[in-house]
């Protein structure tokens, strides 16, 4: 168990890292960096020079960058691919009784398979925004299945890890609605970007700020639902460190990091508005809103374990 | 260890990473910014209307849509016209999947380069297909569409021609200049044209995609 464990909080991390450099491979525009998949310019290892490009490819849409940043989240993506993989051949192997280890585990399994094809399609179909924006949220349903088993291998060998005292039942409904609103708000974020996208490439003339003030409704819906995501993530936390007794650090550590990185993030929204979306902070914004949904994920298991506990007991 | 110094390490723990993670994208962000900057726009190319080795006329209008490498040159040329003519065909064989880029001849010597020579020349540098044109104008105007249109040098044509190759993008516009001879720089012609053929759509300044 403590094997597996220490594989899923790496696999978990990893994963997180994944979800970091697809939003990377996304703001430095090099999804198109491979226009081919599983390989990129018909090789396994990308063409280093223009002379490499093997014969019947026009040479007119290599770029040496952009196909090795997303040759990098391909690399990635395997990597993350095989952990995973390993993981369930563990499960198989040697965890087979613990069935809420084995069936997310696989379920993992199934989906990061998914995902790697469903990454082909973003390239088949020239980066249509609903099939990118898809693509990222298999990656936060995946993560979310790895923390779910992260906690409770790690419950099996400290079944301390949760709160100590249960939050109203009402409470764990919040919390649902919390992580489902995080889930949606970056829905619309991404679709966002890429209204943003179609009208800079419609309308040339017009400046960066030009572009966030035209696009319409969206851009209002995703920060009224952003603000309240955060207002109520930044709220679950401070209601954890008021109510829980004798919370454990996880719980103490997932609490003050939900309000740290809400704050963080109203900030960064703030600097994007007034800064005309610099690409540094569009991929924090959602690397941050993914760790959110992480963190809320936890606080929901820890609730739940503290439960289970008593009742065993 | 108390659990107050745990949680200061995990946080100062996440900072570093955060710092290390966001000093590598920014790095990763300006490479890939860097690598589809754009050309700047020169002038545009002067209306003109010559006719092609085929006998069709060709003029500014063909160059709408088209990224264009042009120079001038003279088939009975015996000083860089070789290594120029060697050059342009290296890349016409090299864009033969790229029917978004043409290659454009100007002669310089009218009079003896007539459209059969022309033909003849064309076929001996390998050229099997409409995307390398050979137009044949008249003198005068082949000079000042050389000096005033593409800012190349005209003196004493046919043997004063320019050796350089002119980029020239979809909007018929002159976009870069390159060495046609020995110096000839292959790397930043290749991706200048990468550059042109990714501005298709519309010009943009950053985040092609």
């Amino acid at each position: 168990m403590r094997g597996f464990r220490k594989l899923a909080l790496i696999t978990t991390g990893v994963t997180y890292f994944l979800i970091f450099i697809g939003g990377l491979v996304r703001v430095a525009g090099a999804g198109m960096g491979c226009p081919d998949w599983p390989k990129c310019f018909g090789r396994w290892i990308p063409p280093t020079s223009i002379d490499q490009l093997p014969h019947g490819l026009d040479p007119t849409t290599f770029n040496f960058t952009l196909a090795w940043i997303e040759y990098f989240n391909r690399l990635a993506g395997v990597l993350t691919g095989l952990l995973i993989l390993s993981m369930a051949i563990y499960s198989i192997v040697k965890l087979r009784e613990h069935k809420k280890l084995l069936w997310p585990t696989n379920a993992a399994l199934v989906l990061v398979a998914f995902q790697g094809w469903q990454g082909g399609q973003v390239v088949a179909l020239n980066l249509k925004p609903i099939v990118v924006s898809m693509h990222l949220v298999l990656a936060l349903i995946i993560v979310s299945l790895l923390i779910y088993v992260s906690y409770y291998a790690t419950q099996q060998m400290d079944e301390n890890v949760g709160i100590k005292r249960a939050m109203p039942a009402k409470a764990k409904m919040w919390i649902v609605l919390t992580y489902g609103l995080g889930i949606l708000t970056i829905l619309l974020g991404t679709q966002l970007r890429s209204a943003l996208e179609v009208i800079r490439d419609n309308f040339t003339a017009m400046s960066e700020s030009n572009w966030l003030a035209s696009v319409g409704m969206i851009k209002h819906i995703h920060m009224t639902l952003g603000l309240i995501t955060a207002g109520l993530g930044a709220h679950l936390g401070a209601k954890v460190m008021k109510r829980a007794v004798n919370p454990t650090s996880l719980v103490l550590k997932s609490a003050i990091g939900l309000m740290g990185l809400m704050t963080l993030q109203i900030v960064i929204g703030v600097v994007m508005l007034v800064w005309n979306m610099p690409a540094l902070m569009q991929l924090f914004h959602l690397w941050i809103a993914s760790i959110f949904v992480g963190l809320v994920l936890i606080l929901y298991l820890a609730d739940t374990n503290w439960g289970e506990v008593s009742n065993e007991s | 260890m108390s659990r107050e110094v745990q949680i200061a390490k995990t946080v100062l723990w996440s900072m570093l990473t955060v710092a290390l993670l966001g000093v590598t994208a920014l790095f990763v962000i300006d490479r890939a910014d860097r690598s589809r900057q754009t050309l700047p726009v020169i002038d545009p190319v002067p209306a003109f209307q010559f006719t092609e080795r085929n006998g069709e006329p060709f003029g500014l209008d063909d160059f709408a849509g088209k990224i264009s490498l042009v120079d001038f040159i003279f088939t009975n040329c015996q000083g860089p016209c070789p290594v120029m003519g060697a050059n342009m065909a290296m890349l016409y064989r090299f864009y033969e999947h790229s029917p978004s880029v043409q290659f454009v001849s100007i002669s310089v010597d009218p009079a003896r380069d007539s459209l059969n020579v022309l033909q003849a020349y064309a076929r001996s540098l390998g050229v099997d297909d409409n995307r390398w044109k050979f137009l044949n104008g008249p003198l005068p105007a082949v000079k000042i569409l050389s000096e005033d249109g593409f800012h190349l040098a005209a003196d004493q044509l046919p043997m004063g021609h320019s050796t350089r190759f002119v980029l020239v993008d979809q909007k018929a516009q002159i976009r870069a200049y390159y060495d046609g001879n020995d110096l000839i720089d292959f790397d930043k012609l290749h991706e200048d044209i990468r550059n042109l053929a990714g501005e298709k759509p519309a010009p943009v300044t950053r985040n092609d995609y």
